[in-house]
């Protein structure tokens, strides 16, 4: 391989990587967005979304097999029940907070996350699960650079998720409520919002996005257990950090800025891919310091 | 069976003679077995006591040793030293001939300085540090393989597939990277290349990075020394990412769920093993009498454990008589011993003069013996 076909393959990587990263990084951005909170159980309802995605699909295979047809079905009921579960979790353990200081309700949140992988730890033994999917390794060879067809479906799935999600936004009146109960929540009880409603909608979606992107790690990555949200959701707030917190193009740029550079970073001559977290979060310490707002974020942060 | 024995010959018959007058005086052979049966590694050590117990039972039925029948008296070592130590102090104040034992490395080193003080014969058939040589007093005798021999079966493996340039990935852990290690020291010490030496973060998903810098070094084989949970997602998006040469897997990979997760990918990779019951063609009939006995299949040093025991007996026999020393002496002497899980022939160290690491690949989704 010559280094140009290096570069191009570890440009699929990362963009491959970074549209995970994304996803989960959409909910993040979605929720601080709405109500300011740093939803640190984020990561833990996408490793939720992909053990309910393997349940289901254990249930349907027999019927419709472990194939694309069973994955997408098991993708979509999965991100009703775990979007849904989502909306409990808030209505449970955030909407008391809502009035209380802001650090009481971050810490609720790292609650939350250790009841969800404590509770699927004890159910699963910690075991590692197989996540089975009749899926091969096909794919285009362009030139050096291999990309199996797998892959392009799952970047192309998340793809049509994020189109899906900014036309919600921008284009439906549910999604001008989000955007001005985003700017001023009294100023939306007064024009008549229910911003209550809202809000539990907000969690419907972004959750339910953390479960797509779980279940498209399962498929890809082949296994699941427990622990899998926890980097996966540092790495999706910092990416969320890196497109600006509460920007949901933002959070998609982000995504993929932080997938490219973990891909290019393993690149850099006599640096190991050992060093792949060092970059991902050096990059996190640097913004925090110079640019809280990130690229495309407007409000200035309060830091915790 | 001893009245077969007396007739068979003059000079056997003469020997019976001579046995069946020490069952008379001598009475039982007490032999020793430290293992952890409880505790976090008690399964294992049960799995060990069983095979112990089975071995012995078949020697007694068979006629004893020298005439003598085998009593066994466990000793709980519950992999921590102290409680082992408490346990072979015990063993020795009941004046056993010898012991057959040792699963955990730290909870044997310290047995080891009291059997050796009071020169009872030992045969350890798990424990495997490497520190575990250096305190022996010349009593003990290891009769499984250390990381060492991994390295040499994995070497001979490579070398045998005609491999020139290796990559190997290890997770920073002291097993994992150890193994790497010495493999790296080992295949560069043969003149041959290392092209990629690679640490992957443990738990990390997504190792596309990692896969193309491995392609990009376009190595013979890949390595992987550490364990299943990670090592089969290394494998399978290696798979993915096009990379069609050898792979091989440390011991820390035996799992069937390594295969599991892998799935399709996972054909053809390769995996060195401790001589577990199951790849071991000899040990047919040793597991259907463990199952018909103990109602469970046997555990990863079954037969290691029976191979102790049998090669224990072998040596008080050919000592011909009961003492330490002779026995010892026979133990150290012994050469080609057939034991279920391959010959056994010591070292000077006494160690294991072969790597007994077998070489498994897998097939249809099954871990199955190479060849």
């Amino acid at each position: 391989m010559s280094i140009q076909d290096i570069l191009l393959q570890q440009l699929a990587n990362g963009l491959i990587l970074g549209s995970f990263y994304a996803l989960v990084a959409l909910g993040y951005t979605m929720v601080y967005g709405i109500i300011k909170l740093l939803n640190f159980a984020h990561g833990d309802l996408y490793m939720l979304g992909s053990f309910v995605g393997f349940v289901i699909l254990s249930i349907l295979s027999p019927y419709i097999g472990n194939s694309w047809a069973g994955i997408l079905c098991s993708m979509v009921l999965s991100m009703i029940a775990v979007g849904l579960f989502g909306v409990l979790i808030q209505r449970i353990a955030y909407v008391p907070m809502l009035s209380a200081p802001r650090l009481s309700i971050l810490i609720t949140a790292l609650a939350v996350s250790m009841v969800l992988y404590n509770g699927v730890m004890a159910f699963t033994d910690g075991q590692y699960l197989a996540f089975k999917t009749d899926l091969g390794f096909e794919g285009l060879e362009f030139g050096n650079v291999f990309i199996t067809y797998t892959q392009m479906i799952l970047v192309g799935a998340s793809i049509i998720l994020m189109i899906v999600l900014y036309l919600f936004v921008h284009k439906t009146l549910y999604g001008k409520a989000m955007r001005a109960i985003a700017i001023d929540q009294d100023a939306c009880r007064l024009m008549g919002i229910n911003v209550n409603k809202i809000i539990a909608l907000t969690f419907f979606i972004g959750t339910s996005l953390a479960a797509a992107a779980g279940i498209m790690a399962g498929t890809y990555y082949g296994s699941i257990h427990f622990f899998m949200g926890f980097v996966i959701g540092l790495k999706a707030f910092t990416a969320a950090v890196i497109g600006g917190i509460g920007s949901i193009p933002g959070a998609m740029l982000g995504g993929l800025l932080l997938g490219l550079l973990e891909s290019f970073g393993t690149q850099i001559p006599f640096i190991g891919t050992e060093w792949k977290d060092v970059f991902s979060f050096g990059i996190l310490i640097l913004l925090l310091v110079f640019k809280p707002t990130g690229i495309l974020g407007k409000t200035e942060i309060e830091r915790m | 069976m001893k009245k077969t024995l007396l007739l068979s010959s003059v000079g056997s018959a003469l020997t019976g003679l001579l046995l069946l007058g020490q069952v008379a005086t001598a009475g039982d052979l007490k032999v020793g077995i430290m293992v952890p049966t409880t505790g976090s590694e008690a399964t294992y050590g049960k799995d060990m006591e069983n095979a112990i117990n089975l071995a012995a039972a078949e020697i007694n039925k068979a006629g004893g040793v020298l005439g003598m029948n085998i009593v066994t008296m466990t000793g709980d070592a519950a992999c921590d030293p102290q409680q082992a130590t408490a346990a072979a102090s015990k063993l020795v104040s009941a004046e056993v001939t010898a012991v057959v034992g040792g699963y955990c490395s730290g909870a044997t080193m310290p047995t080891m300085k009291i059997y050796g003080d009071a020169n009872i014969p030992m045969v350890i058939p798990a424990a495997n540090s490497t520190k575990l040589i250096d305190i022996n007093q010349g009593n003990a005798f290891q009769i499984n393989s250390t990381g060492f021999d991994q390295v040499k079966t994995a070497v001979g493996l490579f070398k045998a597939k005609g491999i020139n340039k290796l990559a190997i990935i290890h997770q920073g852990d002291g097993y994992s990277e150890d193994l790497a290690k010495l493999t790296r020291e080992s295949w560069t010490g043969m003149g041959k290349e290392v092209v990629a030496y690679e640490v992957v973060n443990k738990g990390e998903q997504d190792q596309s990075a990692l896969v193309t810098r491995i392609k990009s070094k376009a190595p013979d084989a890949v390595f992987w020394t550490a364990y299943y949970a990670d090592g089969s997602m290394v494998i399978k998006q290696l798979r993915q990412g096009g990379y069609r040469n050898l792979i091989a897997v440390g011991d820390g990979s035996n799992s069937p769920k390594l295969l599991e997760i892998a799935g399709k990918a996972a054909e053809g990779v390769y995996c060195f093993s401790n001589p577990t019951v199951e790849y071991l063609p000899a040990a047919k009939d040793f597991h259907k009498n463990y199952k018909a006995t103990y109602k469970q299949d046997p555990d990863a040093y079954a037969a290691l454990s029976y191979d102790g025991m049998k090669l224990m007996v072998d040596a008080i026999t050919r000592a011909g008589s009961t003492d330490k020393k002779a026995i010892i002496k026979a133990l150290a002497e012994t050469k080609d011993f057939t034991g279920i899980a391959g010959p056994i022939t010591f070292t000077d160290k006494n160690t294991l003069a072969r790597s007994n690491f077998v070489i498994l690949v897998a097939e249809g989704g099954k871990w199955v013996l190479n060849k």
